[in-house]
Parts: structure tokens; C-alpha cells; sequence
């Protein structure tokens, strides 16, 4: 809103709505404005004049193809169905809480939290010398759209654990990092539950989903509001994705 | 294809999203992602978060197509507005301080904007707005191009523009108002 004496009240909404599409204003002032446009028509007027108009500024900016990738990305969304009935198991904070993994081969958690892709190598070290596996040991590297590694995931000796370590720093994002399981031959994102971008955590899986962990099955992450996914699936965008494989 | 006619496609295709085609998303997304990565990308200035952005931005079409209404908002604009806001948010949360080129109000109008070939193809509505901000002062019309195509707070374009934050605002707000009176006559 205006501070300026010689702007009146009366051009302060019509400001504030062209402040607004302009994008001159800070995230709050931002919230502020789309609060009132539920309950406010004439501002909700006022900013779809500016939209309408000052949308052929945009023709100055050049078109560029997108990755063909993202539109894959995109349709993976969109064909999650409705929201399953059971609730999403991130209500059990406490499942992703215990590290007794990182504690039983002496790695420090606060180590871990600086661990790079360094950690995929240790980690590999760590589950070949677990008490002996029923089956090869299964992980993954989750990359990002540009094929960097984001995160890199394990399933513990026990079969019933997925450990999940950052490989790369992520930017500060303020919102949920939700791991998703689509098993082999499934189309349905399952959510395992939130993880951590600074540091590594051991998620619980339970057993009807651990027996899906198996070979070529797919794991991603998306970001997801504070909480976790509202609707059970994802919402938000897939940052990182890979598929398991044997060691 | 011409202008109407693309656009007449693009309000069909909505039409048909609303109704939960992901066909028709399908064709939204073929005849505008390249724009809207453009206008994404022009804001982030990072391609893996444009990309991240213009996922969203999709999404959020897929969910909210309902809401378009062609009677009061052109098609390609409703999805320009979704994109630019989704944008903006994202740069807001980054707060990753970009080192910005500092610019004069001269190197702003020579940005590509109203270049000659481009005002060929401009609609009636674009064309107007065009002429309206040709009649404000330079810098003023300068500092709201660059604001509207960079997404940047009072604050960044004060600090581009190496003038004090008062004097950004009185820019672009004076702007504003004569640009408003100028779309309305």
C-alpha cells in the first residue's frame, strides 16, 4: 500500500492490486493481498485488469522449450488418484525417529549430517558387513531433473528399514520432503513417510510395503506442504527419483 | 494458426482439463510450456527451479482450470498470471540474494520488449498497453517492465537502479497511475 502523502485512499486499492501483479511486493504483503481477494471484489477486479494487462509484457520474454522430461513429470501427478482412505503414516512421527542403523555400525549421526555421496560409499561398507542379508543389499540414487544425486537410499539388513542420506545440498525450502515407494508394476505413489534434506533418517517400512521394496521399484521424493502430503498423494513437485537396485 | 483461433483451441482445451482430461492438459501443455518456462525461467534464473515452477504451475492448471472464465480472462494470460505468481513465490522463498546486474533505465528499454517485429504480432489490448507506456517517463516505464519480467521486490529494483527506495516507489507507483488512466481513456 501506498506511503506516499500524495497518493489518496481511493488509488490505494487500485495500487496495491498493480503492486501485486507487478511483483514488487514481499511474500506477507503478497498473502495479505490474496486473503482479501476471496472477500474483496473490487480488489479481485483490480487485479484481474492488471493481470489482463500488464500481461503483454510477458510477450518480450522468449519461449524455451522445457526438458521433455518435465511433462512425464507432470502427467506422473496427475494420474495419482484420489486420496486413499487410510491415513498417511506420517501421522507416527516417532517411526522415523530411531537410528539404532547409524548407532550399530558406529556412524555418527551429526557425521552423517555433513555426508555427501561420500556416505553412499560408507553406507556400502556398512551393509556388507551387517550380520548376513537374505538377499544382496538394495539401494538407490535418487537424482534430480538434471541427473545429480539428491539422495541416496538403502534398505537395512533387516529388510523392514529404509535409511535415506542427502547427497547434495538442497536449497533451505521451508516445505516437506515426502518419500514416495511406486512399486513394480504399480502406477500409485506410496508415501513412506517425511525425510530430512540436512541430515540421514531410518524410516520404518511396514510389512505389506517392504515386501514391495524389491529391485527396479521407484523411489522419489517430493516437496510437500509442512507435514507432509494433505491429500496422501503428491502434491507438490518430484525432486528427486531413482530405482532400487542390487549392490 | 491465427491469434483467435489459438486461442479459441486453448479455452477448449481448459475446458476439457476442467472436466478432467489430461488429454486436453496435454495440449494446454504442448501449446504453452514453452512460454511459461520462458517467463518462469526469465524470474529464477535457475533452470531446475523454473522446472520445479513450471510443474506446479501445471498441476495447479490441472486442479484449478474450473476457475478459468474465458468471459473475463484471456486464456494464455490466465496461465501467464498462475506462472509469474508461482515464480514469485519460489524467488521470494529461495531468498538466495541474486547478484543482480545493475541496470540503467536505457538498457532496460533496449531489452527486448517492444521490439519493432515482436508489435507486429501483439494483439489490439498489448499494442495499447505499448503505447501507454511510451507516454509515461522512461525510467518510470523502464523500472515496470523490469519489475514485471524480473518479479523483483521495490527494494531489488531500487538497488538496480542505484536510486533510494523512496524515489523506486514513486517510479513505479506514479507509473502505475498514469498507466491505469492511460488503459482506461
Amino acid at each position: 500500500m501506498s506511503d506516499d502523502p500524495t497518493i489518496g485512499p481511493a488509488e490505494g486499492n487500485q495500487l496495491l492490486a498493480a503492486e501485486y501483479v507487478l511483483g514488487v511486493l514481499g511474500t506477507e504483503e503478497r498473502r495479505d493481498v490474496e486473503r482479501r481477494l476471496a472477500r474483496e471484489p473490487a480488489l479481485a477486479r483490480e487485479v484481474a485488469f492488471w493481470e489482463e494487462r500488464l500481461g503483454g509484457l510477458a510477450d518480450a520474454v522468449a519461449p524455451v522449450p522445457p526438458p521433455p522430461q518435465l511433462w512425464s513429470r507432470i502427467n506422473a501427478v496427475i494420474s495419482v488418484p484420489p486420496p486413499p482412505v487410510a491415513a498417511p503414516r506420517r501421522s507416527r512421527p516417532s517411526l522415523w525417529q530411531s537410528l539404532e542403523f547409524w548407532r550399530t555400525f558406529g556412524i555418527g549421526a551429526g557425521a552423517l549430517a555433513t555426508a555427501s555421496i561420500a556416505g553412499l560409499t560408507y553406507l556400502g561398507v556398512g551393509l556388507s558387513t551387517a550380520p548376513p542379508p537374505r538377499a544382496p543389499p538394495l539401494m538407490a540414487t535418487l537424482g534430480g531433473a538434471a541427473g545429480q544425486p539428491n539422495f541416496v537410499a538403502a534398505i537395512t539388513a533387516t529388510g523392514d528399514g529404509l535409511v535415506v542420506v542427502p547427497a547434495a545440498l538442497l536449497t533451505n525450502d521451508p516445505r516437506a520432503f515426502e518419500l514416495w515407494l511406486i512399486p513394480v508394476g504399480e502406477t500409485t505413489p506410496r508415501s513412506l513417510g517425511l525425510i530430512e534434506p540436512g541430515q540421514p533418517i531410518k524410516l520404518t517400512i511396514p510389512p505389506d510395503l517392504a515386501a514391495r521394496l524389491t529391485p527396479d521399484a521407484t523411489l522419489a521424493v517430493s516437496l510437500e506442504p509442512p507435514g507432509g502430503s494433505p491429500t496422501g498423494a503428491p502434491t507438490g513437485p518430484v525432486i528427486a527419483a531413482g530405482k532400487l537396485a542390487s549392490l | 494458426m491465427d491469434a483467435d483461433a489459438s486461442r479459441r483451441q486453448l479455452v477448449a482445451a481448459l475446458a476439457r482439463v476442467a472436466g478432467g482430461d489430461r488429454r486436453a492438459l496435454r495440449i494446454v501443455y504442448q501449446d504453452t510450456s514453452a512460454k511459461l518456462f520462458g517467463v518462469c525461467l526469465r524470474i529464477l534464473n535457475d533452470r531446475g527451479e523454473a522446472e520445479d515452477v513450471l510443474q506446479e504451475v501445471y498441476v495447479t492448471v490441472w486442479r484449478k482450470a474450473a476457475t478459468f472464465d474465458p468471459t473475463r480472462a484471456s486464456p494464455i494470460t490466465w496461465l501467464v498470471a498462475i506462472a509469474r505468481n508461482r515464480a514469485i513465490d519460489r524467488l521470494r522463498v529461495t531468498a538466495v540474494s541474486r547478484r543482480m546486474e545493475p541496470i540503467e533505465a536505457a538498457d532496460a528499454v533496449s531489452d527486448p520488449a517492444p521490439a519493432a517485429l515482436e508489435r507486429v504480432e501483439l494483439s489490439q489490448q498489448h499494442a495499447r498497453l505499448a503505447g501507454c507506456l511510451e507516454e509515461l517517463e522512461q525510467r518510470h516505464s523502464a523500472a515496470i517492465r523490469a519489475a514485471f519480467l524480473d518479479g523483483t521486490t521495490y527494494e531489488e529494483m531500487a538497488e538496480r537502479m542505484r536510486v533510494p527506495l523512496g524515489t523506486m516507489k514513486s517510479w513505479i507507483r506514479r507509473g502505475l497511475l498514469k498507466l491505469r488512466a492511460c488503459l482506461e481513456a
